[in-house]
């Protein structure tokens, strides 16, 4: 099984997609180069256009090609053994619709050949069928963008009743948990989904919900400034820690290393807590009202 | 060679990768491993597949080039594009498409020079036609039946190919999910590509695709573990050999890293490797003692908080954390993540955790997010204790805590 192929490559991908059309009716210069910049790289462009015709011969002069079908290729047996493996998953039961069967295929991993060794104890019940069908209803009504009526119960706020615009499902691999973010009639909502107590299509009267384009600006974008050494390899860790996050990493003086973190304000007591977990060869430069976080901490610590 | 835009070797670019997306602070001139001439292909080869992550800055060293993506606003990996890029000859998409046109339906069944003569039909409308031998097309024939896309069956003395039987694909948002969700992701997105459908309904939260660049690497390791066969594996470091039995992949979510778990035959004892420092690896023999290697390291994960077993006896650990009554979170935190460890409630406003642990030290990181809170502390080795409170010394001292006057 070849990983690193051209099969699955972006040329072979654009190319199947310009021949796709041809094969319907002759493509332009232009055609070619609209689908070239959906499916390939800034360059790929020149290179393709100037050899789809005489060097490949797979489009004539006139925009024709000589393929008398659609393109399609089977899939290949890493293709087939990854589906067997997502077939496997516990979280595949949340997609109603149904899954390849793929009999006799060998899966390319099972649940046993993995440890997720740091992930929270308290995940989503996939297995819940409650959960599966608010998870489908959730799931319908960000696809279809309609207005949802959702009961919950948080632990501090008790229970709740909301009419939600769904936006977007948010997956977090450590916390193994979906959350549903949404807008009401102020701004953003963020609920996780196994909170949820009853979630059903809304029908009732038109309801104004806040503009999503507005969001921005609720998700208040911070930053940290981390001082560091390599000492305990910290440089290493720091950088690979932090790497999901939009980060801007400089060298300073002394064999010291400047490291920006970009984290949005209601991740903020995570953040703290994540830099502490460093330990001595990290240390906060800016802002000070971050670095307060941490000191207030420590100073608590201190104390006992 | 002048530049291209395609590679035929990944594992050059696996390293600038994890340079511009992992560091990002190296100027051209500290490549030092490699030509100038090199660095200025990558880096334009990188800003062409990543365009809009690619950032530059400059430095007194000189230019720099990062990556930066923030995964928490992408449904999919920026980075899996780099895995698209494999080049290929002139003959090989030409026949491609060719063969698959000739071959449109399972129920074509052809020879080789059925198939020839298929492809020549189709060509002869150029004023100057390619021809292919029968030897370039039955080879290129036999590497898609190696691949599974093409079926060979034998009718008395001829060989007839034909395509594979077509599968389904998943729903999208399915597809979708497990792409960024299941490990070797980027094989869903190979599948996503024979689609039209990108639909954008998920985000990722605590998302690493720091690991994408190992991606090839983590499907051999799969493929080993599936088949209960040794690997050889060449560590990027040391660059030292290992003969290996993969036993299983422990994955970090929280600090993005993935590990080989494997019997190494001549420490004649489980190991621990870091995928993302693996160089490449040679699949060997089948081994027969897969069950009993992979007991015992059933045996040892109730002692491994992560993935050290650099201890050769088991080092105790327990602390102790105070919480107000209206923090139930702490308890509960401390319960969802204490792993192999035990949590006891001492009493409404204090719990302690204990564990037994073969290298306690990979404990240490997480012990400190409860700073502020522990009361008491105690490690079976004194050095290890030690050093937890000269840490925290250290950290008092640079908050300017300590003195009277606190």
């Amino acid at each position: 099984m070849t990983f690193f192929s051209e099969l699955y490559g972006a040329y072979y991908n654009a190319v199947a997609k310009i021949l796709a059309a041809a094969v319907q009716s002759p493509v332009t210069k232009e055609d070619i180069r609209r689908i070239v910049r959906e499916n390939a790289f800034a360059e790929s462009g020149i290179e393709i256009e100037s050899a789809i015709f005489a060097r490949w011969q797979l489009l004539d002069e006139r925009g024709g090609t000589p393929l008398r079908h659609v393109p399609t290729t089977p899939l290949t047996h890493l293709q087939k053994r990854w589906l067997k493996a997502v077939s496997l998953d516990p979280r595949l039961a949340l997609f109603d619709a149904p899954f390849p069967e793929l009999k006799g295929v060998e899966p390319l991993f099972q649940p046993e050949d993995i440890c997720v060794f740091d992930r929270f104890t308290d995940g989503d019940p996939y297995g819940d069928e409650t959960y599966i069908r608010i998870f489908r209803i959730m799931m319908s009504a960000v696809r279809e963008r309609t207005p949802l009526y959702v009961e919950m119960l948080a632990p501090r706020t008790g229970a709740r009743k909301m009419i939600l615009l769904p936006l977007k499902l948010e997956y977090s691999e450590k916390d193994d948990k979906f959350r549903l973010l949404a807008a009401d009639g102020r701004g953003e909502v963020t609920l996780n989904l196994a909170r949820v107590t009853l979630c059903r299509p809304y029908d009732g009267a038109p309801v104004h919900f806040a503009n999503p384009a507005d969001f921005a600006g609720n998700r208040e974008e911070r930053n940290f400034v981390l001082e560091l050494t390599e000492e305990r390899n910290t440089l290493e860790r720091v950088m690979l820690h932090f790497a999901h996050f939009r980060k801007e990493a400089r060298r300073a003086e002394n064999g010291r290393y400047l490291v920006r973190v970009f984290y949005e304000r209601p991740d903020e007591t995570e953040l703290v807590i994540r830099v502490l977990s460093f330990g001595p060869t990290v240390t906060i430069r800016e802002p000070d009202r971050f670095a307060g976080l941490v000191r207030e901490r420590l100073l608590k610590q201190y104390k006992f | 060679m002048p530049y291209q835009e395609l590679i035929k070797n990944f594992s050059r670019v696996r390293a600038y990768l994890r340079q511009f997306y992992v560091y990002g602070f190296r100027s051209r001139s500290e490549f030092d491993e490699k030509s100038a001439r090199s660095y200025d292909d990558e880096r334009r080869r990188v800003e062409s597949w990543l365009r809009e992550y690619v950032s530059a800055r400059r430095t007194p060293e000189g230019k720099n080039i990062y990556i930066s993506v923030d995964s928490r606003r992408r449904s999919r990996d920026p980075l899996y594009r780099v895995w698209k890029t494999k080049s290929f000859t002139d003959g090989d998409i030409t026949l491609h498409f060719l063969i698959f046109d000739v071959l449109y339906t399972p129920t074509a069944a052809l020879t080789v020079t059925g198939i020839l003569l298929g492809i020549d039909e189709r060509l002869s409308a150029f004023p100057s036609a390619k021809t292919f031998d029968e030897s370039t097309l039955r080879k290129k024939l036999e590497e898609y039946v190696r691949e599974g896309l093409i079926v060979k069956e034998k009718k008395g003395r001829a060989v007839f190919y034909r395509r594979a039987q077509g599968t389904p694909l998943p729903e999208a948002d399915a597809l979708a999910f497990f792409s960024e969700a299941a490990p070797c992701g980027v094989i869903g997105s190979f599948l996503e590509d024979k689609t039209d459908e990108r639909p954008e309904h998920f985000l990722f939260k605590h998302h690493y695709i720091t690991q994408t660049a190992d991606s090839e690497i983590l499907c051999r390791v799969f493929e080993a573990i599936s088949d209960r066969r040794e690997l050889i594996s060449v560590s990027r470091h040391r660059e030292s050999l290992a003969r290996v039995l993969p036993l299983r992949v422990y994955i970090s979510v929280q600090g993005g890293r993935q590990y080989l778990a494997a019997y190494d035959f001549d420490m004649k004892r489980v190991v621990f490797q870091r995928i993302d420092l693996i160089e490449s690896v040679a699949a060997g023999p089948v081994c027969g003692e897969f069950e009993t290697y992979r007991r015992k390291l059933d045996g040892l994960a109730p002692h491994i908080w992560g993935v050290s077993l650099s201890g050769r006896a088991l080092e105790h650990v327990d602390f102790t954390i105070r919480y107000e009554d209206d923090e139930p979170h702490i308890p509960l935190r401390l319960e969802r993540e204490k792993r192999c460890g035990t949590v006891e409630r001492l009493n409404a406003n204090e719990s302690r955790f204990s564990a037994g642990l073969y290298d306690a030290g990979e404990l240490i990181p997480w012990m400190r997010t409860f700073i502020g809170r522990i009361t008491e502390y105690h490690f079976s080795s004194p050095k290890r204790e030690e050093r937890f409170r000269e840490d925290l010394e250290r950290m008092y001292a640079q908050y300017g805590i300590g003195g009277d006057e606190e």
